[in-house]
């Protein structure tokens, strides 16, 4: 079974984001860029079914610019087998991040494309339910565990109250919760195997999909800074402060 | 002391300090009377919180006049007993002169009063695009003034130094209750005796720091970790040699799998890779090109063929680097269950792993129940030693084993040339060991200058070495 896996460079996790002065976004020079985490549990869970012998050939694939070459690489190097760069300089939003992942499956055809459930940077939600609609197939959301029976996969969903199995006919499209499974580190003679494997290039053109931004970013703030704490010295203080001050009892 | 003496100097404390900023209740005298070790138990006269120079001057004077100790409290993060107060002495605690009063970019440096946390100054450089390089588990309670009393040193030593590389300049109020300024910021200063040097890492001996001018650094670039699992131990000087020949490394840290197993069984981070090596060693560096990468693989590649290394991952992500860091930073947290006897010790790098060996061997002879945790910052020489206590031996008897220990470890520290302290301090618990690493002729003369600034011996009393 092929598997097809799509990951998104994004400002790493740990990097305290700072807004461009001029509110057109956040400042991304000289900043610190890795996978999304979600694409990572991706990731993994493909080249887990790979280790069980259900996985035969894992594809990944990245929208993005040159750079993301090193997240495609860094897959590479956890277990996947050859990866594909849509390379562009443009903001792709959502629906068109779906065009092209759609483009690629039909070339590729896989019978499993696992993703994040969302991107960090923008924390959309958004690809994966539109990639599935788009190719008319089933899709299990927030995954918290992958059973692949046959021609069809059970997916554990956290959902609200919960967690909701269900069953999809493949090909079909899943999107990785938190709890799916922990990646694992790149070792680093994986890390120089991964040089070798194929990494092809594509543009947008050659999927067939025009850019077309459907939302345009007014201004991006910084949250508003929170107050500093206060000590009471004693209980009453503190009942009196809740009472009249913040009002809360 | 007699009662009408303590009280006629509680009357003056008063008098000098703010409203409210001297403590004597029970709860405050055994908080700000102790650091991290339990073996004493604090027993200060009273707790003065100064805001001003001149109040911690006022403070000495004071002490000099009544003959009675002063012990500085900073963090309380010490584990040798710098901190403890356990003689009726005034704790002069540091928790209000804690502002962060100038900063110059041009120079970059940074005014700080003795009380600022290092994380407080860590936050405000980095909020500047700077960096202050000394860093360490405790960083988020220990303040500027207790750094500097210890000359603490933490996880990147091998690439910048320890906290005494960072100071500009010094004010401090010696035991005579003199207020000095000490080599007023200068880089370059050749004007004699650099007194700055004496009052850091004194431990309180000899005056109270009450400011500090901190240099900074520019903000590293892409720190990448990389976790390799060691064949044997005696490679990890090999690996070391070939990586600091090639790459200006930040960190070269070591942990053995003993430690790494504690780590690992709280379940909170990932094992590096599917095998266990007998020993990891975590090495860190700026990947600023992707050239710096290349290299670091290649010698991975060279470390493997020569069979020193098993395995090896590296961190792909800040969070992956993060990660990688808790397996060797959560080791003294996790292990802290089971009562470690903990030494902190230093040879010249070259000599650390027959200085190693030695230890362990020597242990492991006399207490084979003994668990022998190793880690520590292998690239400049300092292991950090610990002996879980076997769960059915009684504290009393193991801390009793331990004591003989002490004598074993050092007496190797010296024939290896190193120190019975490599970056804890002396305070009280070393104090007995202190001739292992300094001759007789070094402690006189140590003394010698503790008589200069503290003729009545009022600083900091019983730490360090007894006049």
């Amino acid at each position: 079974m092929k598997v097809l896996v799509a990951v998104k460079r994004v400002i790493d996790y740990n990097v305290k984001v700072r807004v461009k002065p001029d509110n057109s976004g956040v400042d991304l020079a000289n900043v610190k860029m890795a996978m999304n985490p979600f694409d990572e549990i991706a990731v993994e869970e493909a080249v887990r079914l790979k280790e069980k012998g259900i996985a035969t050939e894992i594809v990944v694939v990245s929208i993005g610019p040159k750079a993301a070459q090193e997240q495609i690489r860094t897959a590479l190097a956890l277990g996947a087998d050859r990866g594909i760069l849509i390379e562009t300089d443009e903001e792709v939003q959502s629906l068109d991040a779906a065009k092209l992942l759609k483009g690629v499956v039909e070339k590729e055809a896989p019978q499993l494309i696992l993703l994040g459930k969302q991107s960090i940077d923008t924390d959309n939600n958004q690809t994966g339910q539109m990639l599935a609609g788009l190719l008319g197939c089933g899709q299990g959301t927030f995954a918290s565990r992958v059973d692949v029976e046959g021609d069809s996969v059970v997916v554990e969903r956290e959902i609200d109250g919960g967690l909701m199995d269900i069953k999809l006919k493949l090909p079909a499209v899943i999107t990785a919760d938190l709890r799916l499974n922990e990646p694992r580190y790149a070792s680093l003679p994986n890390i120089m195997k991964a040089k070798k494997k194929p990494l092809e290039t594509l543009s947008v053109g050659d999927l067939g999909v025009e850019l077309k931004p459907r939302l345009k970013t007014l201004k991006v703030e910084e949250p508003p800074k929170r107050q500093a704490g206060i000590k009471v010295s004693s209980v009453d203080e503190l009942v009196e402060k809740l009472k009249n001050e913040a009002k809360v009892i | 002391m007699t009662d009408s003496a303590a009280a006629a100097i509680l009357e003056k404390l008063e008098s000098i300090l703010e409203p409210g900023k001297l403590r004597t209740d029970a709860e405050s005298l055994d908080t700000y009377g102790r650091d991290w070790t339990k073996k004493h138990t604090p027993r200060p006269l009273a707790i003065a919180f100064p805001k001003t120079t001149e109040q911690v001057q006022a403070i000495v004077r004071l002490a000099n006049e009544y003959k009675v100790g002063i012990v500085p409290s900073g963090g309380r993060t010490g584990l040798s007993g710098g901190a403890m107060a356990t003689n009726g002495e005034i704790v002069v605690a540091f928790d209000y002169m804690n502002q962060i009063e100038a900063f110059n970019a041009a120079d970059r440096t940074v005014v700080c009063q003795a009380g600022v946390v290092t994380e407080q100054l860590q936050t405000f450089a980095e909020e500047n695009n700077l960096f202050y390089p000394v860093d360490f588990a405790s960083a988020g309670s220990s303040q500027i003034g207790g750094n500097l009393s210890t000359n603490a040193g933490g996880i990147k030593v091998i690439r910048y130094g320890m906290t005494r590389d960072w100071v500009a300049g010094l004010e401090v109020v010696t035991g005579k209750g003199d207020v000095l300024q000490l080599n007023r910021n200068l880089v370059k200063n050749a004007t004699g005796y650099d007194l700055r040097h004496l009052f850091i890492g004194a431990e309180g001996t000899l005056g109270l720091i009450t400011r500090a001018t901190m240099k900074l650094a520019r903000q590293p670039k892409n720190l990448t970790v990389l976790v390799l699992g060691l064949s044997h131990f005696r490679h990890v000087m090999d690996v070391l040699e070939t990586f600091s020949a090639a790459i200006d490394l930040t960190a070269f840290e070591f942990f053995s799998h003993k430690a790494l197993k504690h780590v690992l069984a709280r379940g909170e981070v990932p094992a590096p890779f599917e095998g266990e090596a007998p020993f990891y060693a975590l090495i860190e560096f700026e990947a600023v090109t992707e050239q710096v990468l290349e290299e670091s693989m290649g010698l991975f590649e060279k470390a493997v063929e020569a069979g020193w290394v098993v395995d090896g991952v590296i961190s792909q992500s800040e969070t992956q680097a993060r990660n990688l860091w808790r397996l060797r930073e959560d080791i003294s947290e996790t292990i802290s269950e089971h009562t470690p006897y903990k030494n902190d010790i230093s040879v010249v790098p070259s000599r650390v792993p027959a200085f190693l060996e030695e230890i362990d061997a020597v242990v492991t002879r006399h207490y084979p129940d003994f668990e022998i945790i190793w880690f520590g910052h292998i690239g400049d020489g300092n292991l950090h030693l610990n002996i879980l206590k076997p769960r059915d031996l009684p504290k009393e008897e193991f801390f009793k084993r331990c004591e003989q220990v002490n004598t074993w470890v050092f007496e190797i520290v010296q024939k290896h040339e190193g120190s019975v302290s490599a970056e804890h301090g002396v305070g009280l618990l070393k104090k007995d060991y202190i001739g292992y690493s300094r001759s007789p002729e070094e402690i006189e003369y140590m003394k010698a200058i503790k008589r200069a600034f503290d003729p009545n011996n009022v600083m900091n009393p019983g730490k360090l070495i007894d006049l």
